[in-house]
């Protein structure tokens, strides 16, 4: 009766344990703020790519693009590229803009020397 | 009659405590899929500047607006303004802060123009319609039309930014047309001797406004005088204002002063003689004001 009375203490522990986790992971997670660019979602890093594409375009500095893309860390400024245009052209971005895109891939495989 | 298991439960409020411990502070969930909001303020400057760029290259001010409302900025023009004087500042460069600035301008008078439907005089091109079509348009989207979907909403195209984008593609980008830069020139409003025994000698005070009222950052002034040039910005003291920016006079040299971007020019500058009330003379200086017409 007493080990009963144990056991069921530990599973109730358990059972705690396992919803306050729940809880703090998934239903209501700790607020972040000061965040680094890396975290954005997807559809934010394209937006930040489309945006330097659209620069791009007009200022046709490599240099100046690449460092804008440099913010979202250890990739590549042609592989941050590659990834806005392959979301992209999988979310139905407008035409034109996918063009400028495409644009700014290629102008970044060649500074970075990429064939 | 059954009896309150209270170990049993004490035990389960005691395991929930521990886990949300360990869920809210020892091991977070991995960040993934944040928004712009909650980047760091040195990474919210680098997103301004890409909005900057990327309007300063399309002219497309209803997706700057979209873009820069996901950084939850409670004025975005004041945080463009205290930007570029950051960049400034840093050294960081000048056309990059041009750019912000020249944002901050357009936000700055799409909010007035549109309700008076002023034309803008400074260009007499096609483009001036459209670009005053557009914006009359767009302006009446909601706020909430640009919160959290941004991205996906800007990818459909509305018919009123497909409309700007097809006239704009068949002419030339009107891009800088709301650049003060490009503006008609800047009228010298006021101009008057200081006499402040607490102010340095020959202090050169400018400040300049926009037509709005609102002073103006990362202005360029040129100051010449007989064998010699020199420049500098407004907003490098924002203590004393966004469209400050001083010079020290040197005793006996007349100076010359315009705004690089077109204005009127201030000439016979030189440091003026006051008087203290006890008859004491003492070097003064000079205060001009510029105002975009």
């Amino acid at each position: 009766m007493k080990s009963n009375r144990w056991l069921f203490i530990i599973i109730a522990l358990i059972a705690g344990i396992g919803m306050g986790l729940a809880y703090g992971w998934l239903i209501d997670p700790a607020d972040f703020f000061d965040l680094t660019p890396d975290t954005l979602r997807a559809d934010y890093k394209a937006d930040y790519v489309l945006m330097t594409s659209e620069a791009y375009r007009v200022e046709l500095d490599p240099g100046l693009a690449a460092r804008r893309l440099a913010i979202f860390g250890s990739q590549s400024p042609s592989a941050i590229a590659a990834d806005g245009l392959v979301y992209a052209r999988a979310n139905g971005f407008a035409d034109e803009d996918v063009v400028l895109m495409q644009e700014l891939v290629t102008a970044m495989q060649a500074w970075s020397g990429i064939p | 009659m059954r009896r309150i298991p209270w170990s049993s439960l004490f035990a389960l409020l005691a395991g929930l405590g521990l886990g949300l411990v360990y869920a809210w502070t020892i091991s977070p969930a991995r960040v993934i899929d944040s928004e712009p909001v909650a980047l760091r303020a040195d990474f919210k400057d680098h997103y301004r500047s890409a909005i900057a760029a990327a309007y300063s290259a399309t002219g497309d001010l209803a997706r700057a607006q979209a873009r820069l409302s996901l950084l939850g900025d409670s004025d975005s023009i004041e945080a463009l303004n205290a930007q570029a004087q950051r960049m400034l500042a840093s050294g960081q460069s000048f056309d990059e802060a041009d750019q912000v600035v020249a944002l901050a301008s357009a936000l700055d008078q799409n909010g007035v123009d549109i309700p008076t439907s002023t034309p803008i005089t400074q260009s007499t091109d096609n483009t001036t319609n459209t670009v005053n079509t557009v914006i009359a348009l767009t302006s009446t989207f909601p706020a909430s039309a640009f919160t959290y979907e941004v991205p996906v909403q800007l990818t459909e195209t509305p018919p009123v930014i497909e409309t700007q984008t097809t006239s704009v593609a068949a002419t030339p980008r009107p891009t800088r047309t709301f650049i003060p830069t490009a503006g008609a020139p800047f009228a010298l409003t006021e101009q008057e001797s200081v006499c402040d025994p607490n102010l340095p000698d020959g202090l050169l005070q400018v400040l300049v406004f926009n037509s709005n009222r609102r002073q103006m950052p990362g202005i360029e002034i040129l100051i010449t005088w007989e064998g010699g040039a020199e420049n500098f910005f407004t907003g490098l003291k924002p203590e004393l204002g966004n469209g400050y920016a001083d010079y020290i006079m040197t005793a006996d040299i007349t100076y010359t002063l315009q705004l690089r971007s077109g204005s009127d020019i201030a000439s016979g500058l030189s440091t003026p003689t006051c008087q203290t009330p006890s008859g004491e003379a003492f070097s003064g200086g000079i205060k001009l004001t510029f105002e975009e017409p």
